[in-house]
């Protein structure tokens, strides 16, 4: 446990012009105010002893515990397993491991039974509100599979005509322009930016998919199906969307569970990478481990080393609290 | 004190006799504008002095022979010195000094020189009577011996206007048949009329005669040599359209024309089905999006087609067509460019059509783009803040957001391609029709007149003058010897331009390239509908 107390700094005699001692005779007999608009018979910089007086330093510091922070790292580890996890299934589709169509019935599956969780989770309220919100997500659904399926043919041959280079690092930033900026306190509103981003890479990793030999056969086979993207699409909808709002909800309702659930999609996102591409499986378990484990280390030791001051000259803060102003 | 005296050359050499003339208040100067010669009766004098409003002065002037020494007495003041600046009076008489506008009357406030001028100018009628007439008084002056004037001006002034008076009769009989022909169909008929170059000739040209054969002389010299510069530069026009007619229809050249016409237009549908066919492709080396490029090059390609199509349809009755335009040159030179203008304008009226096309799906493009990189980033535009504000949207409409905005963001360069060939195209024609209105513009305003004047009788467009001494002994009064400065060939130009409706353009260059950047429609020449002068 780390502890600070905020030092008090003694009165530096040695300043010029302290009142005890000028070598000039005594001191003159008014004494020093500290205001700005009255001529006094001090030079400008003068400061009697009742300098940095009011310095402060290290207030409000928090006390970290390790664990909770490491809880709280566990958030991001999660989404980074996340973001494997999706790559992951793109790399399964691409080595043709994986048909989309079986792809696209677990994905349905997993929607199905992770709508199931989330309602059984959730606040029980009355029957009424329950049935219109279950219509208004019924819309949802409806409306990103048909724009999902109609944009199908268009999004699969966008990126053709762009080199495989610079897709792949259009990607990279993309994934981790979402990793940045992913509300991690709030994830259940997923942010407008972490989501745009994930999708839009998820496009341009849908565009690169090898095709579908039974349908394009008289035509470049390079070029994916619509079935690909499709898939793709949907999948990316699910990990990156729908998947922290559960996440959330179970945080809330189930703490245990919800433990549970972080190590095991850490391991799946390990495991699943392992299986593809070793390598990677070591790189991801040395950034998770990285993450959960190394940094809330090196946040707390370091914590010794804060001096932050504070003092009259600070800013001034306005309190929200105008309701006195109200009558 | 100096006193300056004004004395005309022609009284040098007259017999002795009484000055008359003017005293310029505030300037210690006078102008002598006769000389009455003995025997006069002082009564008869003085009333006709009175009459034409001079001031007699009781000098004497006596001839001695060759140079005439001049002495005076000055009422008044003695010992003064004495300057004589002589004039060459028909010459300040016919002149107008520039700056001519505003006309305000002699006052003291004005310079001298033009004090001068003003007075010599307002005499008119004190130099009407010559050594012919029979009357009392006898004068010398610029007109003694005997009034100017020309058969060929007299009869001209004679015919001018019941010719007047016929012109403004057809003027307006035309003016009204086009207006009630133009009441059956308001608003096309007047918005396509505003477009055609030779519309808006026709109707500036007609008021122009209108100016012209006003029957009301002209009472100030700016609208003397407007209406002078009108008349000179019609009949310039109408020369020149005579010309043209003469060459165009000597050896059937309306029909070398016509026949030239037909395949020039086949040239440029082919020259347009190749450039898109090369747009369809991989142009400079650039990646296209391939289905979208297909989808509007085949779309491009069938207006052509149509085109043609349309153009082979008008062949039979182009020669005819042409051959009644090629007599219309007759109404000027500038009404047959203006004509020319308009069958470019007709001729490539599907580059128009294409610019349209092209330049709205592109901007709607950056318009969709803009929008949806707002909503990337999470932001909206506040309409009643006029500001960009953090909004959070739905999960649908953040979704469906992403999806447009990729798409719009990869389909972006075809269409910006297409965009830049079809502007690159419209502005090759804007700038064509854009030196043939020139042209039309610079024949309208050059002030044909002036020049002549300028040029054949300097004297009358002053500028200013300058003195030369001519004989300076100690003793004897300076005299000086004024000249005419006449006015600089640019400040002609410049002062008598007629006002035109001239094209400019209509926005800066900077203004220019952010238009072109959003894809906003250009139209980069402005017609004035005011008259500048």
């Amino acid at each position: 446990m780390l502890k600070n107390s905020p030092t008090s700094v003694k009165p530096q005699n040695k300043l010029m012009g302290a009142d005890s001692g000028l070598g000039t005779g005594p001191g003159p007999a008014v004494p020093w105010r500290k205001v700005l608009w009255e001529r006094q018979p001090f030079p400008d910089n003068y400061v009697d002893h009742r300098f940095l007086e009011e310095l402060r330093r290290n207030e409000g510091l928090r006390q970290y515990r390790y664990w909770a922070v490491v809880r709280e790292a566990g958030l991001v580890a999660q989404q980074i397993s996340c973001v494997a996890l999706f790559l992951t299934l793109w790399l399964y589709m691409e080595q043709g491991l994986l048909s989309p169509s079986t792809l696209l019935w677990s994905g349905l599956l997993c929607a199905l039974l992770g709508y199931g969780f989330y309602q059984a989770l959730g606040p029980q309220g009355d029957s009424d509100s329950q049935q219109r919100t279950r219509w208004s997500d019924l819309q949802s659904a409806s409306i990103f599979l048909s724009f999902t399926f109609g944009f199908s043919p268009v999004l699969r041959t966008l990126t053709e005509s762009v080199s495989t280079d610079t897709v792949y690092a259009m990607t990279a930033l993309m994934l981790l322009a979402h990793l940045v900026s992913f509300p991690y306190a709030q994830p259940s509103p997923p942010g407008s930016l972490s989501l745009n981003a994930a999708l839009f890479a998820s496009v341009c990793l849908a565009s690169r998919l090898p095709g579908d030999h039974r349908a394009s056969r008289g035509l470049n086979s390079s070029s994916p199906s619509s079935l690909h993207t499709f898939t793709m699409l949907c999948w990316a909808l699910l990990v990156f969307a729908l998947w922290p709002c559960l996440r959330q909800r179970l945080r809330e309702c189930a703490p245990q569970g919800f433990g549970c659930v972080c190590l095991l999609m850490g391991l799946s996102g390990v495991g699943g990478l392992g299986s593809i591409w070793p390598g990677g499986a070591v790189l991801l378990a040395a950034v998770l481990g990285a993450v959960t484990l190394l940094c809330p280390l090196l946040l707390i030791r370091l914590q010794s080393d804060k001096d932050n001051i504070h003092g009259p000259w600070d800013e001034a803060e306005i309190r929200e609290d105008l309701a006195r102003f109200l009558r | 004190m100096v006193l300056k005296i004004f004395f005309p050359q022609c009284c040098n050499k007259a017999d002795s006799g009484l000055l008359v003339g003017h005293w310029l208040p505030g300037q210690d100067s006078a102008v002598v504008l006769a000389v009455i010669h003995y025997p006069f009766i002082p009564g008869q004098v003085k009333q006709y002095i009175h009459q034409v409003g001079c001031v007699g002065v009781g000098w004497k002037n006596e001839e001695a022979g060759g140079e005439g020494k001049t002495k005076e007495e000055k009422t008044g003041e003695e010992g003064d010195k004495v300057i004589f600046v002589h004039y060459e009076q028909r010459k300040v008489m016919l002149s107008q000094l520039h700056p001519t506008d505003p006309p305000v009357p002699l006052t003291q406030s004005t310079s001298e020189l033009r004090q001068v001028f003003g007075t010599v100018s307002q005499s008119e009628s004190l130099f009407f009577l010559d050594k012919y007439d029979d009357s009392p008084v006898k004068l010398t002056h610029w007109q003694s011996e005997g009034r100017e004037g020309s058969i060929i001006v007299e009869l001209m002034k004679q015919a001018s206007t019941p010719v007047c008076l016929l012109t403004a009769w057809i003027l307006v009989v035309c003016s009204l048949s086009v207006s009630v022909s133009r009441i059956l169909n308001v608003f096309p008929l007047r918005f396509i009329s505003s477009k055609l170059c030779s519309c808006v000739q026709l109707s500036y040209r007609t008021e122009h005669l209108q100016t012209v054969s006003s029957p009301t002389r002209a009472t100030s010299h700016t609208d003397y040599m407007r209406k002078a510069n009108i008349f000179m530069s019609f009949l310039l026009d109408v020369t020149l359209g005579l010309l043209l007619i003469y060459w165009l229809y000597r050896e059937n050249r309306v029909g070398q024309l016509a026949n030239a016409l037909l395949p020039a237009a086949d040239r440029v549908a082919k020259e347009l089905e190749e450039l898109l066919q090369w747009l369809m492709g991989a142009p400079a080396g650039l990646k296209m999006n391939r289905a979208l490029d297909q989808v509007l090059g085949r779309f491009f390609l069938y207006h052509i087609h149509l085109w043609i199509s349309y153009i082979h349809l008008m062949s039979p009755f182009i020669e005819m067509i042409l051959w009644y335009v090629g007599l219309s040159a007759c109404l000027g030179l500038t009404f047959a460019l203006s004509l020319l203008s308009d069958i470019i304008a007709l001729l490539t009226f599907h580059i128009y059509c294409f610019y349209v096309y092209g330049a709205r799906l592109y901007c709607l493009k950056v318009y969709g783009l803009t929008s949806l990189w707002r909503l990337f980033r999470g932001r909206k535009w506040n309409v009643l803040r006029q500001r960009v504000d953090s909004c959070s949207y739905d999960m649908d409409q953040l979704f469906i957001g992403t999806l447009l905005f990729t798409i719009l963001l990869f389909l972006l360069p075809t269409t910006a391609l297409y965009y830049l060939v079809f502007t690159l195209l419209r502005m090759v024609v804007v700038m064509v029709q854009g030196v043939l209105q020139l042209t039309v513009d610079f024949i309208n305003s050059f002030p044909l007149f002036a020049l002549g004047l300028r040029v054949f009788r300097s004297y009358t467009l002053a500028e200013g003058v300058k003195f030369s001494v001519l004989c300076e002994e100690p003793g004897t009064p300076l005299h000086l010897m004024m000249d005419i400065n006449p006015l600089k060939f640019s400040s002609v130009v410049q002062t008598y331009r007629t006002a035109t409706y001239s094209c400019y353009p209509k926005d800066s260059w900077l203004a220019l390239c952010k238009k072109l950047f959003l894809g906003e429609l250009i139209y980069p020449w402005r017609h004035k509908t005011t008259k500048i002068d």
